[in-house]
């Protein structure tokens, strides 16, 4: 399987691609956490059902944990940007016909879709890592200037980092295979765009803005839980028990289709 | 030992079968031609054998290996499907080189077929900057990358110019002077005749013919294109040698009438005889494009498909 997940690293390779997914990640933690001190400092609040964006209280920012608020606020944009880059990567080789000579080279289909997995999931670490970096970098002037106090930010720095670093390459991951799995059934990456950003910004809004339903199991929810180390309805533990068993049931089932699907394309 | 046998091999899709119950053998080292009429089934075939699609019934072998266990000979097996399928941002040698290292092959490999093919020099340009003769040299080099026994190559001419086929021409000789297996679908039935061994012709899934090209052109015969020398006399001159009893057929701008180069004379004697001068008569032999014509009913593929899904066949 080494020799499949190589060979992938080797296509990902491409200037436009790296540049869009790290450029998109790098733009929204800077506008994530320049909105989010802005509007925390400001005395805002977020209204319920607001799509995607879950911003902290003025207290949690300026807890040690604040320095990387940032990440939990814009995981389901950086979310949507996995989601779209993995699914891009996986349709990309039935648009281009590059599938034909995958598999004629390497029959054994599950070492090509777990390759493609890992190579993304390497390259997923490398955005989170971006994201983290930009992160502090926007986060620290846009607090000075806005009178946040930064004094606990240095506590506990490893754990802190650490943690929202695990936390958010976890969602971000669940986020991928998402996209792998609806462009592997539709073989079109346009098409699992819009299944999965039409999923998180049209129909989860809706169903939170619904009084009465159940909103916190829905995947956006529960992937921002994730990334957020938890929320005060959905326990860390539970939000990532449910995002491994998503992941499982999204991996087994493009699994299945890859290996016994005709290549027609 | 044949390198590709197959028996009974059918494939449906849906309503329309493919492949109807082809039963063939091809035998190993030389360059093998694989021709048909558009929507014939030889893509399927190819895709068959490369594990890419499975057959509805039947069964095939390829190098010795069931076709249910294509990792066992996939190794051994260069491709060129279709058109040649790369990343358009990624250079020719990297390309290449996720290519290799799926493959688990030496990189060395990569500047060896990228010699091969006469890319060496543009392999570090993006592949989108190339044209479609550049690409179809890099899918060619892409099959030859693991040093294959068989190389199954579908339309490899396709996009080049006439120096680029040439070249590519002498290439799939060498190739097949080396002791390869080159199967060759192609269109180009100039190409086949040019370079192929052996001949394999597929109709509506079925197979028509497989055999040596030597055989399939004993099949060729002479015939005699003749004009008058006034157009307006055409019609006429046809009538004529219809009455006498000649074998006539209208092609383009001539007549072309089926007869040995010994008849010649005579042809000329009843034209005049029907107060008509010609001013073409040109004996020529049937070629290959002639014989697959003539095989394959002249069906034009867009309306053979027509017809044949009204038959529940691809064509």
């Amino acid at each position: 399987m080494l020799a499949a997940v190589w060979s992938e690293l080797t296509r990902l390779r491409q200037p436009r691609l790296l540049v869009t997914w790290f450029g998109l990640t790098t733009l929204f933690a800077v506008m994530i956490n320049t909105i989010m001190i802005t509007f925390v400092s400001g005395g805002g609040s977020m209204p319920p059902g607001a799509p995607g964006v879950a911003f902290p209280t003025l207290a949690e920012l300026e807890s040690p944990s604040g320095l990387l608020s940032g990440l939990a606020a814009a995981s389901s944009m950086f979310g949507m940007v996995t989601l779209s880059i993995w699914a891009v990567v996986t349709a990309g080789d039935y648009g281009s016909g590059l599938i034909r000579l995958l598999v004629a080279a390497e029959p054994r289909r599950w070492r090509l879709l777990a390759g493609k997995v890992v190579a993304l999931v390497i390259l997923t670490a490398a955005a989170t890592t971006v994201a983290a970096l930009v992160n502090v970098l926007a986060v620290m002037p846009a607090a000075g200037a806005a009178g946040i106090s930064t004094a606990a930010w240095g506590t506990d720095l490893v754990a802190v980092v650490a943690g929202a670093w695990v936390n958010l390459f976890l969602a971000l991951c669940v986020w991928g295979v998402l996209g792998l799995v609806i462009a592997t059934l539709a073989r079109s990456a346009a098409v699992a765009i819009a299944i999965g950003v039409g999923y998180v910004l049209v129909v989860e809004s809706i169903v939170k803005m619904l009084k009465d339903v159940p909103s916190d199991w829905l995947l956006g929810t529960i992937l921002n839980a994730v990334a957020g180390g938890g929320t005060a309805t959905i326990a860390y533990g539970t939000a990532l028990a449910l995002a491994i068993g998503c992941v499982t049931l999204g991996l087994v089932v493009a699994g299945a289709v890859f290996v016994r699907r005709d290549v027609t394309d | 030992m044949p390198v590709v046998t197959t028996t009974e091999l059918t494939r449906r899709f849906g309503p329309i079968t493919a492949l109807d119950r082809l039963t063939v053998e091809l035998p190993a080292a030389g360059v093998i031609g694989l021709v048909g009429p558009n929507g014939s089934g030889k893509s399927t075939l190819i895709r068959i054998l490369l594990g890419l699609i499975r057959p509805t019934a039947g069964s095939a072998t390829v190098l010795g290996s069931a076709i249910s266990s294509p990792a066992r000979y996939a190794s051994r097996v260069g491709v060129l499907v279709e058109s040649p399928a790369f990343i358009p941002g990624l250079s020719a040698r990297a390309n290449l080189v996720s290519l290799a290292r799926l493959r688990r092959l030496p990189l060395a490999r990569v500047d060896a077929v990228l010699a091969q093919v006469g890319l060496m020099g543009r392999d570090r340009e993006p592949v989108k900057r190339f044209s479609l003769g550049m690409k179809q040299r890099l899918g060619i080099a892409a099959a030859l990358l693991s040093d294959p026994e068989l190389l199954i190559l579908d339309e490899p001419t396709n996009g080049l110019d006439p120096a680029g086929i040439v070249e590519i021409r002498e290439l799939l000789r060498e190739l097949g002077r080396e002791g390869r297996t080159v199967i060759v679908s192609s269109h180009q039935l100039s190409e086949i005749e040019a370079v192929c061994d052996h001949l394999v012709v597929i109709r509506f899934g079925e197979l028509i013919f497989s055999g040596p090209m030597a055989e399939m052109m004993k099949r060729t015969r002479e015939h005699i294109d003749i004009a008058a020398e006034h157009a307006a006399d055409m019609d006429r001159l046809e009538a004529a040698l219809l009455a006498g009893g000649w074998a006539v057929t209208a092609v383009d701008d001539v007549l072309r009438v089926a007869a040995a180069a010994d008849r010649a004379a005579d042809l000329n004697r009843a034209a005049t005889a029907a107060g008509i001068t010609l001013n073409r008569l040109i004996v020529a032999q049937d070629n290959l494009e002639e014989i697959f014509l003539e095989m394959t009913g002249r069906v034009d593929g867009e309306l053979a498909n027509g017809r044949a899904a009204a038959n529940g066949k691809v064509a």
